[in-house]
């Protein structure tokens, strides 16, 4: 079964109705997921990526319940946070991308040497050893990146992928990324970057507002986002 | 440790770490059973000799890092001149000085990936009890986030003087523990996203 389906899906945290009734069949190479604050994108993502259990309905990816079978959704899914300070979890960097690898079974030995190659191709052998808190944050963004990569997943979901990073950074990244093989599924508030996505799916509130091709979706999303800016204050209160 | 280790490369980078930790384990020990004080203040001068080879960058690191050590030389110092017992005084200040700019000079060489590799082999006995990847796990993690919450903590203070004439003081105590749980919830999503612990 190829692709991503979500059927009925919700979620809700202390009582909190936080998304409702999503039944989408994802199977575009390029999906966008767009959306105010708070309109649950980040929550419809870590469900994807089988972070946190559906409160209602089911997510399969590929065949697979990403929540339950967490080794075959480690070949089938990765996901790149939206900071990557809450991503990096050791103190060096090739530790930090050999470890996903043993996670996927190899030695620490291979993983390791994998590693090496792995920064070696891309021109930065010399990172190997270096610290994660001595890089910048366009630097970290791109070890979490490549930490993902390294264990080749299908998809690849990005949260964000370009907030705090600066212009030429973001240029990078962007290259990098339309360049991979690989489904991307990328959250962002900003229209521009979703352009070139064959599919944009806007949340409004926890549920489906629109789904479709960039050129129909995004005009509209920028409409409404503009109308609301025009409107008062945002003064209400979550929850 | 992160950044103990040295970046000016010396000989001493390249011998294996658990040689250079038993080594230290039998100089400190052999520092205890020296009773003439000229032995001691010659190794003394062996040891600043060495780090001096090692270049002018590695030598001034060396000193910085016995730092902390001059409170207890201060206080040593006094506690002797006034009980008059000199020689005493200067065999536990050169005893002390020694041991730690020996430890000091393992840490500076030593990476601590390889410092870490030779826990776990010490550990292994402990393996029924301790898998040894969940102990190396837990270092890492360790040696992560120790950085990380200081410069939240950090940030905290700032924030704090940003909005208060008051020194922060125990009021960031809160905020601190806080910030240390939310580290912990989000390292924990982050590990389940790459396979979990084991």
């Amino acid at each position: 079964m190829a692709g991503i389906t979500l059927r009925d899906l919700g979620y809700a945290a202390a009582g909190k109705v936080i998304l409702a009734g999503l039944n989408l069949q994802l199977d575009q190479r390029r999906i966008a997921i767009i959306g105010r604050n708070g309109s649950g994108k980040t929550t419809l993502l870590r469900l994807i990526a089988g972070l946190v259990a559906p409160s209602h309905g089911a997510v399969t990816v590929e065949g697979i319940d990403p929540y339950r079978d967490r080794k075959g959704a480690l070949q089938r899914i990765g996901i790149l946070f939206q900071n990557p300070e809450h991503q990096i979890l050791f103190p060096t960097v090739e530790e930090e991308l050999a470890f996903g690898l043993r996670q996927q079974g190899m030695t620490q030995k291979d993983a390791l040497r994998r590693t090496r190659d792995a920064l070696a191709a891309e021109g930065r052998a010399h990172w190997a050893q270096a610290s994660v808190s001595t890089l910048s944050g366009g630097q970290k963004q791109w070890l979490c990146l490549q930490a993902v990569l390294l264990m080749a997943p299908e998809t690849i979901l990005l949260d964000e992928p370009f907030s705090g990073l600066d212009l030429p950074a973001i240029a990078r990244v962007t290259r990098r990324l339309e360049a991979l093989p690989q489904r991307l599924i990328t959250i962002s508030h900003d229209p521009a970057s979703a352009a070139k996505a064959e599919r944009v799916i806007w949340l409004e509130a926890g549920r489906l507002h629109a789904d479709g091709p960039a050129d129909q979706v995004l005009p509209q999303f920028t409409a409404e986002m503009a109308r609301i800016g025009e409107a008062d204050a945002d003064a209400d209160l979550a929850g | 440790m992160l950044t103990l280790t040295s970046p000016v490369e010396t000989p001493l980078h390249r011998l294996p770490a658990g040689a250079k930790l038993a080594g230290l384990a039998v100089f400190t020990l052999g520092l205890f059973q020296i009773s003439n004080l000229w032995v001691l203040a010659g190794l003394a001068l062996a040891l600043a000799a060495l780090q001096l080879s090692f270049g002018r960058r590695f030598a001034s690191h060396a000193l910085r890092m016995l730092k902390p050590l001059w409170p207890f030389v201060l206080v040593l110092a006094l506690w002797h001149l006034w009980t008059g017992a000199l020689a005493d005084g200067a065999f536990l200040v050169l005893r002390m000085g020694l041991a730690v700019a020996a430890a000091n000079l393992v840490t500076m060489t030593t990476r601590l990936s390889d410092m870490l590799s030779v826990f776990e082999m010490l550990a292994r006995p402990l393996s029924p009890l301790l898998p040894p990847r969940r102990l190396a796990m837990a270092f890492a993690l360790v040696i992560r986030f120790i950085p990380n919450l200081a410069e939240r903590m950090a940030l905290l203070a700032q924030a704090h003087r940003a909005r208060s004439a008051r020194r922060p003081g125990w009021r960031l105590v809160v905020p601190a523990a806080l910030a240390a749980l939310d580290a912990a919830d989000q390292a924990a999503e982050a590990l389940r996203a790459r396979g979990g612990a084991d």
